[in-house]
């Protein structure tokens, strides 16, 4: 299973056999024979994530509420109203900027993390293990956590922290200049973690050997980083990019948990503004699908567009090119866990 | 060009020191929850940031265990993220093999289509899937819990992308053998695939006992609620005067179940992630 020239040997064997050109031993089906296995996995996604999304399609054309069962068609109404929605605007801005100041410097610092990690010859598995945690912790037990490190009152450890530079204490959650940067605080203590596991294991999947080359032209320090290691983790850089984004147009939890949107809608978020308009006062869950139509197209349109990046960024690291012993299987399932 | 002159990567120094601050911040926060949970009662107006507390006591966690459900939310919690990981395996692990080894039409668009559903946010289907579970009777009951997750497409793809990398002659010999489509499934397949169906069942644990959104709509009693909901409520309640030593001790105690499923599985994780063995 170690043994990279043979793993890869059979990688290429299995991907000439998926591709259906013909390696002897590969299994051929006759047609029916495929769909008991496929049939209940299928069957779910059909039922529970296909359809809802088209129901919801067709919901974003409607006036439903979930308080009457009376609902009319209403056509792009709620698109047109959703462009002149101040609140929705609004929070669009919230989530723009939430992803810019969670999303880059996670990746940096990710990167970063990753990198001296990787170097280590001892404690790399604590380490490892400490900086992991965060992406698994429970996003509402550490919200709570956190809210309390920002509590408003003197004795807070973040208002104790900016004490010992002569900061007067600050109202962090019901402040609307800092409660959204709290909250990106969160998200950005996570993501990190998460950026540093994949940056990882891409690391981890660049064979000795294509350092042992480098070594060889006297290509080391930064120049090394630079040259070779980034290049080669263009494919992890993709998807990290991508996901966060993905992940991070979706925060809610902290948001619901944190601060409920507030103080005066400072904080409140894409998601968090639909379930408000969906789940709370009038209950416009025409509306809110209408917003979530909205929202899917965004990050379709992200997806698509990671996906291909990603493809292109294999491709260039393809076995016949000047870095001869990158395996893109592995390099794939590297970006994708 | 000289690789000199474009410097040299910070040394062996550089790197401990980043990764020292690495570590602080990223256990900061757990550390801070232990330490609260552990202390005595903190309400809004003795808020203390000594780094250790006054006293040690167990008080807090006898509250919680007594602010009512929240044992039971654990146990709620564990056994529909088991029930959740099962469901996923059994419908995922058959799945990915036709994708992977079987050839019949529509093969690759039908992929095309699995792939596509990781787009949908999750928002998106929470509310027509409400529908679904309460038309079924499922509405506010553990079942409910679980039934939309029984099958996930991010699974199907990492065990596939995995099954991929079976040597064909393996499969040959399989069927050489006389094994069916299913035993060679039980008995080849699976044992081929463990690495990545443990990364699959570990992720799909912590996801499902992380959930929030779905049980925030479905779980609408207390008897049901699971962990995240019923911490969330606990600080609800609390309003404007929490006491955080108990708060922290709730949340230490839900963080604890997916804390050690990833301490047990974090080796492997590496692993299932990088397709080869820890390097040493």
């Amino acid at each position: 299973m170690r043994d990279g020239t043979e793993r890869r040997a059979r990688s290429r064997v299995a991907d000439r056999a998926w591709r259906g050109r013909g390696v002897e031993g590969t299994t051929r089906a006759p047609g029916w024979r495929p769909l008991p296995l496929l049939v209940p996995a299928l069957l779910w996604l059909t039922v529970f994530t296909v359809g809802p999304a088209v129901v919801s399609a067709i919901a974003a054309g409607t006036d439903k509420t979930l308080i009457s069962p009376d609902f009319h068609w209403v056509g792009l109404d709620n698109a047109d109203t959703a462009v002149h929605d101040p609140s929705l605007s609004h929070a669009v801005r919230n989530t723009l900027l939430y992803c810019v100041i969670t999303v880059i410097p996670a990746v940096v610092i990710g990167l970063g993390l990753a990198l001296a990690a990787s170097r280590l010859s001892r404690g790399r598995t604590a380490i490892a293990f400490a900086l992991f945690l965060p992406a698994s912790a429970n996003l509402v037990a550490m919200s709570v956590v956190f809210a309390y490190m920002f509590n408003d009152q003197p004795g807070s450890l973040a208002n104790t922290v900016i004490g010992w530079f002569g900061a007067a204490p600050k109202d962090w959650l019901g402040d609307t200049s800092t409660a959204l940067p709290v909250v990106a605080l969160v998200g950005l203590w996570r993501l990190t973690s998460f950026i540093f596991v994949v940056y990882l294991a891409g690391l981890t999947s660049i064979p000795t050997s294509v350092y042992e080359a480098a070594a060889v032209d006297g290509v080391r320090g930064w120049a090394r980083v630079r040259r070779i290691t980034l290049p080669l983790l263009t494919p992890s850089t993709v998807f990290v990019v991508v996901f966060s984004t993905i992940l991070t147009l979706q925060t809610f939890e902290t948001v619901s948990v944190l601060t409920q949107g507030g103080p005066l809608d400072s904080s409140t978020t894409l998601v968090y503004y639909m379930y408000q308009v969906g789940f709370t006062g009038s209950f416009r869950i025409g509306y809110a699908s209408m917003l979530a139509l909205l929202m899917f197209v965004v990050i379709a349109l992200l997806g698509m567009g990671g996906a291909l990046l990603g493809r292109r960024a294999r491709r260039r690291l393809s076995p016949d090119e000047t870095v001869s012993d990158v395996d893109p299987m592995r390099l794939e399932r590297a970006v994708t866990a | 060009m000289s690789a000199r002159s474009l410097g040299r990567a910070p040394g062996v120094g550089g790197r401990w020191l980043l990764l020292a601050v690495g570590v602080v911040v990223a256990l900061l926060p757990f550390l801070w929850m232990l330490r609260t949970a552990l202390g005595p009662a903190q309400s809004i107006l003795g808020l203390s940031a000594n780094p250790l507390p006054s006293s040690v006591s167990f008080h807090a966690f006898s509250v919680v265990n007594s602010a009512g459900g929240f044992t039971r939310a654990m146990i709620t919690g564990i056994v529909v993220s088991l029930v959740i990981v099962a469901l996923q395996l059994l419908t995922s692990i058959p799945a990915a093999y036709a994708f992977s080894w079987l050839t019949f039409r529509g093969r690759d668009a039908l992929f095309g289509v699995v792939l596509a559903t990781l787009l949908i946010p999750p928002q998106v289907v929470a509310v027509p899937n409400y529908v679904t579970v309460s038309a079924l009777g499922f509405a506010n009951t553990r079942v409910g819990l679980a039934l939309p997750f029984a099958a996930s497409a991010v699974a199907i793809f990492l065990l596939r992308q995995y099954m991929r990398t079976i040597p064909p002659a393996v499969l040959e010999a399989a069927r050489l053998d006389g094994l069916g489509t299913w035993r060679t499934i039980r008995k080849v397949v699976v044992p081929l695939t463990m690495p990545a169906i443990a990364t699959v069942a570990t992720f799909s644990f912590l996801m499902s006992f992380n959930e929030y959104l779905w049980p925030l709509l479905e779980a609408r009693s207390p008897d049901i609620a699971t962990p995240p909901l019923a911490l969330a409520r606990l600080n609800n309640a609390s309003g404007g005067v929490p006491d955080f030593a108990v708060l922290s001790a709730a949340a230490l105690i839900i963080s604890l179940p997916t804390l050690i499923v990833f301490a047990l599985a974090q080796r492997r994780l590496v692993a299932g992630i990088s397709g080869s063995g820890v390097d040493a």
